[in-house]
This record gives C-alpha cells, structure tokens and sequence, in this order.
C-alpha cells in the first residue's frame, strides 16, 4: 500500500452547500416600554430561570410587562403558530433553558 | 482536496474534526464513484431533508463518509436506507444529536441482503470483528458528524458517549429465530430487506443463566427494564440463541415476548416520583410502564451461540424508530 509520497485527491464529508441561515431581527435600543416574551422549554426550573432574568430586566428597564409561553418539551421546536400568535402580543422575546 | 500523501490526508482528517477518532479511508473520487456506480445513483440522488437544520442528505456526501468508513460498495445501499430513515422527522436527528444523554443512529437490517453482504447477527453482532456490521453503522454516524454537524462538543454534548457512537449497527439472526423477519411482520414481504434507525443510548446485558421459562427469564430482563424510567419511547430486546431456545421451546411469539416485557416492567406511579423519574401523578397507585405500548418493544433474536444473554437497548426522549427499504439496483428492493 502506497502511503507515503504519492499524491492524493479527495472529496470533503462535509455540507458545502450555503446553510441557511435566518437573519435576526433587529435590536431595539432600549427595553422601556417593551413587553418581554419568556418563552420555556418545560425543563425543570426553566420558567422559574426566565422569570428571574426577567425581574432583573425589570429592575433596569421600565418594561410594560411580560408574556409566558411554554412550549411543552425541550425535545422539539416550538409549533410555528404558537410563535407567530405570542409575537402578536410581544415586542422582545427571551428563551432559555434550565436543569 | 489534494494532499501530498496518505498520511497528509489523515492529518487533516483529524485536524478537522472529520474522523471518529479513528482513522479513516481518504474518500477518494474514483472510490466515491464506485459506491455510486453500485447503487446506481448519481452524486444529487435524494436520500431526503432533515427539516430543523434543512439538511438534504444527498448519495454523494453519503458516498464520501462511507467510503471514509471503510465500507464496500454493496454495503452503500444499507447506508442509504438508514441515511433516509434518520432524515425523517419522527426520528428526531436534530435533538438526539444535541442531547447529554449519548445518542448514536443505530441500523438494525432484517431480510435476506444482510447475509448476502456478510453480515453477522452471531457472535460479536454488537462488537468487533464484522466489516458490513462495523462499516455501514461507522458510514452512518460519520455522517451524522461529518455533514450534518453533529461533532463534539460544537453541537454534541454527550456527557459520558459510548462506543456505539462510532458505530452501531447489526442484522435480525434469522438463522435462529423461529419467527417471520421483522421485515414481513412490517408487511414488506418475506423477500426484502430492511432497516430500521433508532435513536439509542447504549446497550445494558443482562444475564439469564439458570432460567429456563420464558416468564422467567424475561421478568428477569423486565426488571432491568425499569432501570430505564417511565416515558421510554422505544425499547430493542435482543435475545441470544440459548435464551432463545426456551422461548422457541415453550412456542412464545414475538408479541407475547413482548407484552409480557410491557405487563412487567412498570411502577407505580409513586415509586417513579419518589425518584424523580416522572413529575406530578395525581393517582400514585396508576401502575407506569416503561413504554406505553408493547408495541413500542421490538424483539430480535441474535448474538453467539453460548450464554444466555438478552441485550436491552433503550432509546432517546421523543426519537422514534423509522423503517426503510433497502434498494439494491439490478435486484429490485431487497
């Protein structure tokens, strides 16, 4: 077996096709005023996580308040309609996990 | 990619991230080709679209990451079929590839192209020793990482792993069993040749030396059933020959291995929740089972001749087992 000094053509494993990727939307640049998505994944103290974050948002914007979502299970994304109706009631969404 | 040599290709191989950890069989064209050539497709031939990631899973990367597993080319339309069953959304790719746990794609094959391609639901079928064992289930996860990105530590975090992660993969022992192949009991027909992907951590022995009726010997592995918690999507039983052996003997079908398997293994509901395996019940006498149905149990006869083994494999959170057939051109579906 050739192993040394020969050269070597080989073809890549890898996904080269261009990922696509979703855009963020853009940031707003203040928190006053806005009503804060939490949006839970149903792992243990995830809500209680989000709700801490959200307190502490609290303490330095003035935000005009917050909307909870579970989404029922870390295992799978959340259903599409279930985001596009909380987005109708949100200006900002936070999402985190816990353990 | 060109390289100045062999080793030059390793390198960068392993520089990159793109081995198990293991060497690798540089992919190159003319061996790409030749996987290709076998199953009679091009390199754009479409195995299917993982949904999350929108991956679509071509017979050229999968042709790549075969050859790079050391598989022949009869092997490849083994690792189509498996490629196009994890594709699908019940399976859950994106998820089990980023959970703690330690999710591998196992292939189990049922139907006669197994033997044909050599290879063995004998002794080793779950280890060493096999190429077409060892090969199409290396191809498979190769894959998983190599194209869909599920690497260490980028986006699987798996705490502890386990050996099946670099491959897993094995055939139905038809040889023993005295019952129809899995692929006809799934309607597929005595002929065909098919696999099934699960999402699986690894495999628990439990050893049954000493018993000798069935409900014996498989309140035994029910036992070790409860080991997994409640909730468990999908359960692989597999029973070697002289387990087997009794359970031919006393004329036990694979349904009534499983539902007894089902009937058994279960809580209550307040012995779950004393260990945290399950959340709020309101009625805590509710007898649990590990999985909900005892369809949820497939039951495969295999391994060496000597011991009396059952081999459990337990599956991941909400990952459900996909089934395809598996093409050969030329033969017509296996």
């Amino acid at each position: 077996m050739t192993t040394q000094g020969t050269p070597i053509i080989t073809l890549d494993p890898r996904d080269d096709t261009a990922p696509a990727l979703p855009r963020l939307a853009r940031r707003p640049a203040s928190l006053d005023g806005k009503v804060i998505g939490l949006f839970a994944n149903n792992k243990p103290h995830s809500e209680d996580l989000l709700r801490r974050i959200a307190a502490i948002i609290g303490e330095r914007y003035d935000i005009a308040g917050t909307v909870e979502h579970n989404k029922g299970g870390w295992q799978w994304p959340a259903r599409i309609e279930d985001l596009q109706r909380t987005a109708q009631s949100i200006d900002v969404a936070l999402h985190a996990t816990a353990e | 990619m060109q390289f100045d040599d062999w080793n030059a290709a390793q390198d960068y191989f392993f520089a990159n991230g793109l081995t198990d950890g293991l060497p690798v069989i540089p992919p190159t064209p003319e061996r790409v080709q030749a996987m290709l050539d076998y199953a009679g497709v091009d390199a754009e031939h479409d195995l299917g679209t993982e949904v999350i990631r929108q991956k679509r899973f071509t017979a050229g990367k999968a042709a790549v990451n075969a050859v790079m597993a050391g598989c022949r080319p009869e092997y490849f339309p083994v690792v189509m079929a498996s490629l196009s069953a994890i594709a699908e959304r019940p399976f859950n790719l994106h998820a089990s590839s980023t959970s703690t746990n330690g999710v591998t794609a196992l292939t189990v094959v049922s139907g006669p192209y197994a033997e044909a391609i050599g290879m063995s639901g004998g002794v080793e079928m779950m280890g060493n020793g096999n190429r077409a064992n060892a090969t199409i289930g290396r191809a498979v996860n190769l894959f998983k990482a190599n194209f869909y990105g599920s690497t260490p530590v980028v986006m699987d975090n798996s705490t502890f792993g386990h050996p099946g992660k670099i491959s897993f993969c094995f055939p139905e022992n038809l040889a023993i069993s005295p019952w129809p192949s899995l692929a006809s009991e799934k309607g597929y027909g005595d002929d065909a040749t098919i696999v099934t992907a699960y999402a699986t951590l690894a495999p628990l022995q439990v050893t049954l030396h000493g018993d000798r009726n069935p409900a014996d010997l498989l309140t035994t592995v029910a036992h070790a059933m409860l080991a997994f918690g409640p909730g468990m999507p999908e359960v692989i039983c597999v029973i070697s020959p002289e387990a087997m052996g009794h359970v031919t003997t006393a004329g036990w079908s694979r349904q009534q291995v499983a539902e007894f398997l089902h009937e058994k293994a279960r809580l209550p509901a307040s012995e779950w929740m004393r260990w945290h395996r399950m959340g709020h019940e309101l009625d805590h006498d509710r007898m649990v089972p590990v999985v909900p149905d005892a369809d949820r149990i497939t039951v495969l006869p295999g391994g060496g001749m000597a011991g009396g083994f059952v081999s459990l494999i337990s599956t991941w959170g909400s990952s459900r087992s996909v089934t395809r057939r598996v093409t050969v051109p030329g033969q017509g579906t296996q």
